[in-house]
Order: C-alpha cells, then structure tokens, then sequence
C-alpha cells in the first residue's frame, strides 16, 4: 500500500498527446478515480501506472520509490482488466494463485491466501471450476481477488464494471468500495461513467483531452465544477454565459440571458466574462402566488417541454431571449404559460477559469 | 541502451533471424534469377536480348496467354461454384454440415496433380471411362488441354473461396439484410444489392489465391497440358535444357510468373482499397426457412460439387489396386503396383516423410515468432517482416528451386543437390502459412491475458511460454501439420531441386508418369494421399477450428 506520484508525465501517439503534462498525487489509501469521455486519457494514464505504456517524460512513483523506470512485472500493481482476462487454461483457483507462484509464496501459505482471496470475493469453492463455467460478474470477482492476493502496492482497475449488466454493475460497484476500505489499499480506478465515480470516489480526477481539469472530492466535483466541461460531463446542467455587472459584497449582478442573475462568489471582477452553472435541481419553479424562499432569486420564463421520468419529471422554461433552462421537479408542473422560476445565489458556480 | 535491448530483445532477434533467413534463401534467389534474366549468355553483359526473344517468340507468348487465361478462367469457376456452394451451407438446413465443411477442405491438402492424373486415367485417351465410351460407341474427346487443367484448377481450389465465403455470410449482421428487406427489396435483390457486396472482399481474396496457385502450379499443367506451352513448366524444361551457364531464358519466365503474381496482388489490393466496411455489431444469420424443394436442391448441390472433387482421388486409390500391363488397365485386385513402387527401396516415401516433418518444424519455428511479432509488436520492422514473409506465395515453385539451384550451387555455401536446399526451399514456401495461422490464433487471444500475467509478476518470456503459448497450442499444432501435409505433396519446387538420393513420393510419382507405369503413379499417388488423410485426419479437431484462419 502506498501513494502514487504522477509528476509531469506525457505520451503523443502519432501527433496525438493522449496524456498531456499530468501530475496528480494520489494519498495512501485513497480511492482515486479517472473520470472522462473515451479518449481523454485516462486508460493510458492507467496502462502508464501499470508499465503497459511507456512515458514520453516525467515520472511515477509509489512512496519515495520511481517505478516508472521498472518492468512491468516488478511493480507489484495489481490490475483488473476491462475484460477480466482471466486465464481461460487455468482454473479458477490457479488463477488466483498464478501471481503468488511468480513470487515464489510456499504451497501451505499459498492455498491459504487463496482461498482467503476467494473468500473475500464470495467465491468460497469454487477454486475447482474453470472459468468457462463462471458468468460474467463471477469472472469479474476472479479478476478482483487474483489482484489483491498479491497485495499489490496499488490496485489498478481499468473500467472493470463496463461489461456487467446495470444492476450487477450497482452491486459490484458497492462490493468493489466495500472491499477497499476493508483491505485499506490505494485503488487507482479509471470509469467515463460519472454516476460511478461519485459513488464510489473519495477524490475524481476529470479528465479531457490528455489533460486532467479538475481534482477534487466528488461532491465538490458536483456543485463547483471548475471548468464548463466538467460541469457538463458530470451530471447534467445549464450553462449560461454572461457578463458580471457590479458586486455587493459577496454578491454580484451577472447580465445574462436576457436580464440579470445573482450569484454568490468571493472572486470575479466587474466587467469580467464568466460561464455559470445552474444545476436543474438547484431550480425551482413556483406556483401561481408562492412566495421565493429567502434568499433566493426569481425568473420569468415560459414552460416549454415536460418529460416525465418516472420519480422525478424534467421540463424546460424558455427564458426572455430564448435561453432553454432544463428543470428537474418531483411532481409535473401545474402550472403553464408564462411560470416564475426561484433559485438560490450560493447555489450557482462560475465555471470558466478566471 | 541497454535498456532498450532489454525491451526489444525479443522483437529484435527474431527480426535478425527472420530477415537473414528470408534474404537469403528467398530474396537473394530471385534477385539472381532477375539478374540471370538480364544477362547475356557469357554471364558477364546486361542485355535485355532475353525478354525480346522470349517476348518474340509465339511459343512463349502463347504459354504467358495460355497461363494467365488459365489462371483467371479457373478463379472465375472456382468463384461460380464455391460461392452458391458456401451460400447453401451457410445459410441452408442441409444435414451433414460438419461432415460437408471438412470434405470440402480436404482438396486443399491433398496433391492437386493426383486430381489431373486422375483424370487422365479416366478420361484420358487410353482412360477407363473414354475405353468404355468407346466400345459402347459414343464419340468422346478427351479432357487434355485448358478445358482439363481449368477444371483440375476449379475442382481442387474451390475451397479457397468457398471457405472464406461461408464465413464471410456468416458473419454478415442479419439486421442489415433485414433492414433491406423492411425497404422493399425481394430477397433475390437483397443478396445481389446487400449480401454479395459485403462479403466481395472475401470472395476476390479466395479468387486471388486460386489465380496464384493455378499459374505457379507445376504437376496439373505437366500432366494435362501435352505440348501446349504453360510458363511454369516452360521455366523448368528450359531449365533442365539450358546449355549455357546462365539460365537466362528460364529466368525471363520466372520473372514473368512474379510480374503477373504481382499485379494480381495489387490489383486486388486497389480493388478492395474502397470497400473498407465492417459490419460492425455481429449478429449471424440463422440458417433461411427455405422450402423442402430448395433444401434438398441446396443439398444435392453441396454433396455433389464435394463428391466430384474427391472422387478422382478415390478412384486412384482404388486403380492403384488393379492390376496393369504396361499402361493398359488389366484387371483383378493386387499390391502388383506398390511392390513395383518399392521394389528398389523406401527411399522416396522415407524422404518425403523425413524433409516434411523438417521442414512443418522449420517453419513452424521461423513462422510463430513472425506472427507473434507481427500481431503483438506492432512497429516498422514488424510491418517490412508481414510483408516479406507472406510473399513468398506468389512465387512460384518452380521459380524459387531455380533461383536457389542458381545461387548455391557453388562457392563456399554450395548446398545444391542436398536436402538442406530442399527443406530450406519448403520452409521459405509455406513460411506464409505459418504466419498467417500463428497471427490468426493470436488475433483470437486477448493480450490483456499477457498483460494480467506480468501485471502479476512473471516476466514477458516466461509469460509467453506460461499463457500464450498454451493457449496457441492448438493453432500450432494444426499450422504445423498442414504444412506437413502441403510440403508432402509439393512438387514444383522439388522437380527442380531433388537429386538422386533425396528422391520424394511426389518425383516418384513424376517420373512414373513420364514413363509408362500408369500402376506405379497410381500406387504413388495413393501413398501420398495416405500421407496427407492420416495426419489431417488425426488432428480434425484442432484443425476445424483453424482450417479457415489458415486462408
């Protein structure tokens, strides 16, 4: 178990730079996620951690150790492929116990660990079975306990759920979090599926393009993106461009869409251009004759579009000068035509980089 | 630097060994023979006096006509009867499928030249069957000449387009045919507007392959052809009549054989260039509700196209049991014939078996490393390797023996006459095959499988020998008895290289039928298809999951 250093580290492929000037410091025992579209990086990024892709420049380490510079077979990472792969002419026990045998771990002690990795997965017995006999989520638990048998400095997980049905996926993803806090490992985990890294992170790194654009902890990922791309590709929102106008202490006048918004921020200078984030959830419509709660600001916009989703219904309001705002509410709007629309200034977040 | 070997270790010294080896028993050969090509009959003065005369002459440009026209009637065939044949058995209930796909792969292995001698028993001008026409006193017209040999060429390598055919319309998304269907189109026009043009690829691939092998094949025009002139054949009689040093003439053909190859190859190339097209998510078609009356159709078809082109080895088998007089058919049952073809020693069948197996081990050895390269290592050096390693199909046999004879038959390296020339001669040839079916395995064999394996801790060369070579165990095996199995029945490139000693089944075969024991050749043949069936036979198995990967 130890920490990862990233520092600096590059690779162009053709004229491609799939990772582009990285450093993150992961902390020990940390749950560290890789968030992006496909081809921002991240597997790359992962594949560099693990030796499978050599660095252009700069330099990984676990502790104090460099380890960019090692084989991939002397780094004692253990990964669990996208795939799984798991030896298809082993069973499933010799699965396991394959990285124990490379490190030369005494027969008595070996099946031990085995069948205490096994044991952790919910996979007690089935040492025997060939893993053509095993389904897709048992497979993936194969994979999981043939990485931490090792006792791997770190755990690399390469978007392990991707090929699981959604509600396996759920259950896996709860096990996968489970499992790391009890063993206390450093897990480097790399997903494109935003729910998944809020669930399971303590801290996400976003990625896009080769370059990471915001570190953070999930939920500060969530309300205060700091970039308009990472606040449209984790969860969904309306950006809004905008010009700020004056300030009141923390408060500022934004002219955007046709009027003026209030938002609640320390930073940002009058006359600046800023992009702000407004959450569907952070928006609430109200109904004929509600009073805003205090504190909040109000809207004059016409409905447009409902969707109902089941649990929640998502509807659009069409502000002055065209602007759709998307809204989530629990129950359809009663109303129609011309609607008020509520929201609190400390919920709104500047996302361009200043 | 250091560092750097140790990464591309591996990589690098099979790319030496690969490289040397192909340099100079594959590249220097035909350089010579291009060099000899332009030399004077001295040896000594570049002229270019040989093209004009065989460009001249009437002869030699009749047999360039004769093989290209040859070649490309054959393809067009093997094209019109293996596409319908590979239509029904991919997409028709047709009993016996397992049993109809091996038959129809088994003409591929076995010596194509036993198919046209074959022929020339049956209906040839003393032929059983012509005998028996005659006497009943219909006129026939024996099958000598190009109408034989194209219909050898299409019964023999047929497979060739069939096989990819049926997994190419397998393969074909069934949603994309039925999206067709859904717009309006019969089915008739679905297969000609949307089946047919998505597995073409496959189909001008198998058909580039029969062109190659109909006009680099040496044993079915030497059989069939009389004293029509094919180039294949020319090359080897000038060869053996050249008096001069230089074979000058002989090489000319041989470089017209490879020009040929060589703008077929790239014209396949351009006209699959434009078609690059997959489609994508593969949900395979099941088998068309067809009518009782187009199933039994598609049936008899399948049955009989496979029957006919394996009836001509069983009726040598069971000619090779009859008894002769001289070349006259005599009647009853004996091994008259196989004491006759040993009677001075096993030496031919000893050596076949001997140089085959050194040379499926050769190449097998040369070949697996390449397509591990090729598929793992993806870098120049690995590109240049595909390349120059699968290239040695388009030359032809007897080219190559002539080249080699040419470039070592003297100085310090002079292995002429010997067998090392000879297995060095096979394994350059079926160095493609072992390539191709090394980087087909491969290219089923997930590489995150390796890379779990040293992600674990255990070092890439014990990695290779701990997962990937298990897992390819199977495809070796069947690579390297295939090559076993198509080295056993090579001829063009030996007739040109063996000696005295080093005598195979296939020369013993050769020379039977230059002479007059009709029985011997038939007992020849008979031998070499045992040789072929035993083995192909006893590794089924691993082999039906590979026969297609090996085109």
């Amino acid at each position: 178990m130890s920490a990862i250093t990233i520092d600096g580290v590059a690779r162009s492929f053709g004229g491609v730079r799939a990772v582009d000037a990285v450093s993150l410091a992961v902390r020990d025992g940390e749950f560290f996620t890789l968030l992006g579209p496909s081809g921002c990086g991240k597997t790359t990024l992962l594949r560099m951690v693990a030796g499978f892709c050599e660095l252009d420049t700069g330099r990984i380490l676990f502790g104090a150790e460099r380890i960019d510079t090692l084989p991939p077979h002397r780094r004692n990472t253990g990964m669990v492929f996208q795939n799984y792969a798991v030896f298809p002419n082993l069973t499933v026990g010799d699965n396991v116990a394959y990285g124990l045998r490379a490190r030369r771990v005494k027969a008595d002690d070996m099946r031990e660990r085995v069948a205490r990795a096994l044991k952790l997965v919910q996979l007690e017995g089935y040492g025997e079975r060939w893993p053509h006999q095993l389904s897709g989520g048992q497979l993936q638990r194969v994979a999981i306990a043939r990485a931490v048998v090792i006792e791997p400095a770190v755990l690399l997980l390469d978007e392990p759920l991707s090929n699981l049905d959604a509600k396996l996926r759920v259950e896996m993803r709860g096990e996968i979090r489970a499992l790391q806090k009890h063993l206390g490992i450093t897990v480097l985990y790399v997903t494109h599926d935003q729910e998944e890294a809020l669930a399971i992170s303590d801290r996400i790194a976003v990625m896009r393009a080769g370059r990471v654009e915001q570190v953070a902890d999930p939920r500060t990922i969530y309300a205060w993106p700091q970039t308009p791309f990472v606040a449209s590709f984790v969860g969904t929102t309306n950006l809004i461009i905008g010009t700020i106008k004056s300030r009141d202490g923390e408060m500022l006048e934004v002219a955007c869409a046709g009027g003026v918004l209030h938002v609640h921020s320390a930073t940002g200078n009058v006359g600046e251009k800023v992009t702000l984030s407004l959450r569907p959830e952070a928006l609430r419509l109200l109904a004929a004759g509600e009073e805003a709660p205090a504190g909040w600001a109000r809207l004059t916009g016409t409905l447009g579009a409902v969707e109902y989703l089941g649990p929640v219904t998502r509807f659009a309001v069409t502000l002055m000068d065209g602007t759709a705002l998307q809204m989530l509410a629990l129950a359809p709007p009663a109303a129609a035509g011309t609607v008020t629309v509520a929201y609190d200034p400390r919920n709104i977040a500047i996302v361009s980089a200043p | 630097m250091r560092a750097f070997i140790a990464r591309q270790g591996f990589p690098l010294t099979v790319g030496i060994v690969a490289v040397l080896f192909l340099g100079l028993f594959f590249l220097r050969p035909l350089v010579n023979v291009l060099g000899a090509s332009l030399l004077d009959a001295s040896g000594k003065h570049l002229t270019l006096a040989n093209y004009v005369s065989v460009l001249t002459s009437p002869f030699f440009l009749g047999g360039l006509v004769n093989s290209l026209s040859i070649a490309a009637a054959s393809a067009l065939c093997a094209v019109l009867v293996g596409v319908p044949f590979a239509y029904c058995l991919a997409r028709l209930p047709i009993g016996g499928k397992p049993v109809l796909l091996a038959l129809a792969a088994l003409p591929l292995v076995l010596p194509s030249f036993v198919s046209a001698y074959a022929l020339v028993l049956l209906f040839g001008r003393s032929g059983v069957v012509t005998h028996m026409l005659q006497s009943l006193g219909i006129p026939f017209k024996s099958l000598y000449g190009a109408q034989g040999i194209i219909a050898v060429y299409t019964l023999t390598l047929y497979p060739y387009v069939a096989l990819p055919a049926i997994a190419a319309f397998r393969s074909i998304d069934r949603s994309v045919e039925e999206a067709a269907q859904n717009l309006g189109a019969a089915p008739g026009r679905v297969l000609r507007t949307v089946t047919l043009p998505l597995i073409l690829p496959s189909i001008l691939a198998g058909a580039l392959l029969v062109f190659i092998e109909a006009l680099e094949n040496f044993g079915v025009p030497f059989v069939l052809a009389e004293d029509r002139p094919i180039l294949s054949v020319e090359a080897y009689k000038l060869f053996v009549g050249e008096t001069t040093d230089n074979p000058a003439s002989a090489g000319v053909l041989g470089v017209l054989l490879i020009v040929c190859t060589t703008i077929a190859l790239l014209a396949q190339r351009m006209a699959l260039a434009r078609r690059g097209f997959s489609t994508g998510t593969r949900r395979s078609a099941p088998a068309l509700t067809a009518s009782a009356a187009q199933r039994r159709g598609g049936a008899i078809y399948c049955w009989t196209l496979v029957g006919t082109a394996l009836i001509p080895f069983a009726a040598v088998v069971v000619i090779s049991f009859l008894q002769f007089r001289g070349p006259v058919l005599h009647g009853g049952f004996s091994l008259d014939n196989f004491t006759e073809l040993f009677r001075h020693s096993y030496r031919p069948l000893a050596n076949t078996l001997m140089l085959s197996t050194l040379a499926a081990c050769g190449a097998t050895l040369i070949g697996v490393p390449i397509g591990y390269l090729v598929v793992r290592r993806r870098s120049r050096l690995s590109g240049l390797l595909d390349i120059v390693a699968t290239s040695p199909f388009a030359v032809a046999g007897t080219v190559l023996g002539i080249g080699l004879v040419v470039t070592y038959s003297s100085g310090a390296f002079a292995i002429t006459g010997t067998a090392l020339i000879m297995v060095l001669a096979y394994i350059v040839r079926k160095l493609p095959f072992s390539v191709r079916s090394a980087s087909a395995i491969l290219h089923q064999i997930d590489p995150s499988l390796e890379e779990a394996s040293i992600n674990l801790g255990v070092p890439p060369a014990a990695t290779f020998l701990r997962i990937t070579v298990p897992l390819m165990l199977g495809g070796i095996v069947g690579g390297l008895v295939l090559t076993f199995v198509t080295v056993a029945s090579e001829l063009s490139a030996t007739i040109v290289l063996y000696s005295g000693p080093w005598m195979t089944m296939t020369v013993a075969m050769f020379q039977a039928l230059e002479g007059t024991g009709a029985g011997v050749a038939a007992a020849a043949a008979t031998v070499l298809i045992v040789c072929t069936v035993i083995p192909v036979a006893l590794v089924y198995r691993v082999l039906r999951r590979h026969e297609l990967s090996m085109l």
